[in-house]
């Protein structure tokens, strides 16, 4: 789907001249560079004793590299895999929420016809407008007297709520984009229009869910200051909250090694996410976001 | 945009085919109602709600421990004093202004380099999203540690150009900080104006440069005449969302400068953050937020009567 | 018609009652400490917060505690040190709170005044051990007489110098500096051995540091900067002349370049450890940073430890550390003192210098816990001597990078402007006394 789109609206080819290809492989190695150099060298950093990252840089001891900040996050006090898979089970949780809602209501909005159809869409959009932060406190008394703090179940519905606006624009706009043949034919063979979504369209709005999947995942992956509000028990923190709890002492004495290695950590699914779906996720962001 | 973890796309640039409402054979309204019944029942429940116990607590001492007391108006009246507020917005603001040109500006460029389908270009444009993927928290630990005098990356780099001596400060002067976090958010940030301006760009048909081809146009003149116009929605549905991330900063501040020195760098989410959690003043911070709801509010209706005007 | 009516009424009156079990009341009820066998024979389970900064010390005692008390748990849950008066005033609102909290000592003020904890002076006056109790984390405990905590865990500020260097610079380490005049004098000869060799270090680019390795400099002559009492209080900073004179040493010190470079950029994430690398002479600092840091048996051998000097004379330590309370609201009080109890008895207290802490006993300090922990031990004699603001402003005014106690402290020092700094920070002062006591 997201190919053949592309395939047709492809950018024109401008007679490739000489200087024009050096210049497009000069510029693009030059920015690969610039965005690429500091996150290998984040990796580089956290391979190194948290001693050397806090001294003067010194060639001496620069390559003396050490698993020592990786396996020390695995094991004993820190634990990191608990905080990894809560941070899995809540950003899973919430993309695939997200996705079902987005899709459903985005197939409602785009093809079907009610009373208030506008005005309930608009609402959901404006949700985008309202920072979080501002609510955080009413949001924490809501869902602490709903018993829903200190629960993976309750920041999945948190998280899974503000990135809805996304979720229901990238959906709506990817069924409104699909010919309304598709569906007559499939109402003549005597689907229902759960069933047509389920059987005929599914397969073509896969761009948009995938979207809407790695976007939701990445904004809860990284979220932090709703995890921190919202979870008490250690035992159930996310990733980015216990590096944070790292630091340890009254004034925050910090091992810079775990820091750099739990960074580097947090990075993986994020980019293997990413790179998985990047085949989909163009195609969903030109038929779902920027047409509008 | 990426500097608040909301997702990337604001702004309802076409209202919904709503005109008729009667639900047909094929599509009937009850259904339609039912399908997007889940995602209104979220919004009510864990926005709406919260948003209008916030319009309570604003009017209350609501203090974070202890009792509370209705105090009607008090708290809006009292912003008008709040010189701190008044100084993190017009920091705010200048902040604002000076990334979303560069945001702008390099996701532009960049656009323009990887929206042909040429060989390397995935490569090129994974490289540039990847900092927006990872996240602005992550990458300002990273930073924390490499703007350290003495120790850190930037400041031996500098060193070894011979533009420093290598002891450089950088976070505990205003200017110096500030350029420093400006830098890691163009940085980071570009890359998803980058991907949102290449979609829309190979969304614009090619029958259109093949006409502009036949008038001789040159690049440029086809730059500017051709694509830029087209591009004219999706332009600004980035600058909202840049504008208004940049707006919303929070975590990179909280991270690198803690809002010093004194409350020098001080966003307004952060003072808002503050006077709840550290003054405990949760009446009047959430007085500020709705402020700043209604404000972020107004920018994004203007932004999208100005859309709908061009249309 | 009628079905779309009664829908909203469901959902108008689910809305309603959501809110009222939102609001919550600010304040909760004690619970009863007279019933028979109160705090001896308690069951169940005890819910205890502990501060995630100092977890450490308190693991171990709950590990003993539910070793030897088969029908009572402790369950230990730490909190992130920046969250945890919102939590647990959250909870409060709740109606769900823990049954003991460890909290910081300076808001064990706040708390008490916001009347969050229970009065426990009927339990506390027996104690046969109350006159051994640090008496300056009692008195952020105490307010208008009634005691609303106990001492927990000290963690104080005391001056490390390095001895092996105070030698070699011609200063007597049996002679450490006796006032803030006396530490420039030793940190300029210690400079001039060069070699990268330093005076002082400390962390200036953290509020909560400065205030701690600072204000007991300026208690030490009984120039608090707080006057009169918590919720009620007015600034004494204009005419505080020990806060000048502290101001003034630590601004020449840095002006001089005796102090390490890194001394205006250490923001707590490696505080003490460039004393470690014994190239640092004197470093106001605590014994937890030092344990944390790695400290070796060969280098402590030539780490002096004394209480902090004051501006001109007498001496002071910061009475940090934290202060245990039951919340009222809590469910199983009994449990809680019980725990309470078992925790300031001197084996549980004499554990703490294993994970950087100093006990709140006086009594701990036996001949047996000198020998062991020197340096802890010239924390213990230095509690009766120790102090901290009994304030509800102190986060606002000293802890807080925006605060007018941190803005004074980088512009005197940094800046170099001494006068300007301290003629803005009375109003500073007066203005954040305000917001916390309104």
């Amino acid at each position: 789907m997201a190919t053949h789109t592309l395939g047709r609206t492809m950018r024109p080819a401008q007679h490739p001249r000489r200087t024009g290809t050096i210049f497009y492989w000069t510029a693009g190695i030059l920015v690969s560079i610039i965005f690429l150099v500091p996150l290998l060298w984040a990796v580089i950093r956290s391979l190194q004793p948290a001693a050397s990252i806090t001294a003067a840089p010194s060639w001496n001891n620069f390559t003396d590299f050490t698993g020592s900040n990786y396996s020390d996050l695995f094991s004993g006090q820190i634990h990191l895999w608990r905080y990894i898979g809560n941070s899995l089970i809540v950003s899973i949780g919430t993309g695939v929420l997200v996705a079902v809602l987005s899709a459903l209501a985005g197939y409602g909005f785009a093809k079907f016809r009610f009373a208030g159809s506008g005005l309930v869409f608009g609402l959901i959009i404006l949700t985008l407008m309202v920072p979080f932060q501002a609510v955080l406190t009413p949001l924490f008394l809501e869902l602490n007297a709903l018993h829903l703090t200190d629960s993976r179940i309750g920041l999945i519905l948190f998280y899974t709520t503000f990135n809805l606006p996304f979720g229901v624009f990238v959906m709506r706009n990817s069924f409104a984009s699909l010919p309304p043949e598709l569906e007559e034919s499939a109402f003549i063979d005597g689907c229902g229009p759960i069933k047509t979504l389920l059987l005929v369209l599914r397969p073509l709005i896969l761009p948009g869910v995938a979207t809407t999947i790695l976007f939701s995942f990445l904004a809860s992956w990284t979220e932090f200051l709703g995890a921190l509000t919202f979870l008490t028990d250690t035992n159930l923190f996310t990733l980015p909250v216990a590096l944070l709890n790292i630091q340890s002492g009254t004034y925050g004495n910090l091992n810079y090694g775990y820091l750099v290695a739990g960074s580097v950590i947090a990075m993986v699914p994020c980019v293997i996410l990413y790179v998985a779906l990047q085949r989909f996720y163009i195609g969903g962001l030109s038929s779902g976001a920027v047409k509008g | 945009m990426i500097h608040t973890d909301l997702p990337p796309v604001q702004a309802a640039v076409t209202p919904p085919p709503a005109k008729r409402r009667r639900g047909t054979l094929t599509h009937p309204s009850r259904t339609g109602m039912l399908l997007v019944a889940p995602a209104f029942l979220f919004t009510l429940a864990l926005v709406v709600f919260p948003l209008g116990f916030a319009v309570y607590i604003s009017l209350t001492n609501w203090p974070l421990i202890g009792r509370v007391k209705f105090i009607g108006f008090d708290n809006y009246r009292a912003i008008g004093q709040d010189t701190t507020f008044w100084h993190a917005t017009l920091y705010t603001l200048i902040y604002t202004a000076i990334v979303t040109v560069p945001i702008f500006l390099l996701g532009y460029g960049m656009a323009v380099l990887v929206r042909s389908n040429r060989r390397g270009s995935v490569f090129f444009r994974t490289a540039v999203f990847l900092p927006y993927v990872i996240g602005l928290s992550t990458l300002s630990f990273i930073t924390l540690l490499e703007v350290q005098p003495g120790t850190g990356a930037v400041n031996t780099v500098l060193k070894f150009l011979g533009l420093t001596d290598g002891q450089t400060a950088w976070l505990v002067d205003t200017i110096p900080a500030t350029a420093v976090i400006c830098v890691l958010v163009i940085w980071a940030a570009s890359g998803l104006t980058m991907m949102l301006l290449m979609a829309g760009m190979q969304a614009i048909p090619q029958e259109v440069y093949e006409s502009a081809d036949l008038d001789g146009a040159g690049w440029w003149a086809k730059e500017l005449r051709v694509t830029l116009p087209l591009l004219r929605r999706t332009i600004a549905l980035t600058l909202i969302l840049s504008v208004i991330g940049s707006f919303l900063a929070f975590n990179q501040f909280y991270i690198l400068t803690q809002g010093g020195p004194g409350t020098s760098t001080t966003t307004v989410v952060m003072w808002i953050y503050e006077r709840a959690f550290v003054e405990l003043h949760l009446g009047a911070a959430t007085t500020l937020s709705i402020i700043l709801v209604v404000v972020v509010g107004i920018i994004s209706a203007i932004q999208f009567f100005a859309l709908r005007q061009e249309d | 018609m009628n079905a779309g009516l009664s829908r909203r009424a469901v959902l108008l009156g689910g809305a309603g009652l959501l809110l009222a079990a939102c609001g919550g009341a600010g304040v909760l009820d004690s619970p009863d400490l007279s019933a028979a066998g109160f705090g001896t024979k308690a069951t169940g389970t005890v819910q205890l917060w502990v501060r995630a900064a100092t977890q450490a010390l308190s693991a171990p005692i709950v590990t003993k505690f539910n070793n030897t008390h088969h029908d009572l748990n402790v369950v230990m849950t730490a909190i992130p040190d920046t969250q945890y008066v919102t939590k647990l005033a959250t909870a409060i609102r709740g109606r769900n709170v823990p049954d003991v909290v460890d909290v910081d000592d300076i808001n064990s003020t706040l708390l008490a005044y916001h009347d969050a904890l229970t009065d426990i002076t009927d339990l506390v006056k027996p104690l046969p051990y109350l006159d051994k109790l640090s008496p300056g984390h009692l008195n952020l405990a105490t307010l208008g007489g009634r005691i609303y905590a106990l001492p927990y865990a000290a963690d104080v500020s005391v001056l490390h110098f390095n001895k092996t260097l105070f030698t070699k610079a011609g200063l007597d380490p049996a002679k450490p500096p006796a006032s803030l005049a006396e530490v420039v004098a030793a940190a300029r000869a210690i400079t001039k051995l060069g070699d990268g060799i330093k005076g002082i270090s400390f962390g200036g680019n953290n509020p909560g540091i400065m205030g701690f390795i600072g204000l007991p400099s300026v208690w030490a002559s009984k120039d608090y900067l707080f006057r009169g009492e918590p919720g009620n209080q007015t600034a004494n900073v204009a005419d505080n002349r020990a806060l000048r004179t502290f101001l003034q040493a630590y601004q020449t010190m840095w002006a001089e370049g005796l102090a390490t470079t890194s001394s205006r950029t250490e923001s707590g994430a490696t505080w003490g450890k460039d004393f470690l690398t014994g190239k640092i002479g004197i470093w106001p600092g605590n014994e937890g940073a030092l344990v944390g840091g790695g400290l070796t048996k060969e280098f402590a051998t030539e780490v002096g430890v004394v209480p902090l000097p004051g501006a001109v004379s007498g001496t002071c330590v910061f009475d940090g550390g934290d202060n245990i309370a039951i919340p009222r609201g809590a469910r199983n009080a009994s449990g809680a003192w019980e725990y309470i109890q078992f925790a300031l008895q001197t084996e549980q207290q004499s554990l703490l210098p294993e994970a950087g802490y100093t006990p709140i006993r006086s009594d701990v300090a036996t001949a047996v816990f000198r020998a062991k922990y020197p340096r802890t031990a010239v924390a213990v004699d230095a509690l009766p001597t120790g102090y901290a603001e009994k304030t509800i402003a102190y986060n606002t005014a000293v802890n807080q990078t925006s605060g007018p106690f941190f803005t004074m402290w980088t512009r005197a020092v940094f800046d170099g402007d001494v006068d300007g700094a301290f003629a803005a920070a009375q109003t500073g002062f007066t203005r954040a006394l305000g917001q916390a006591q309104t």
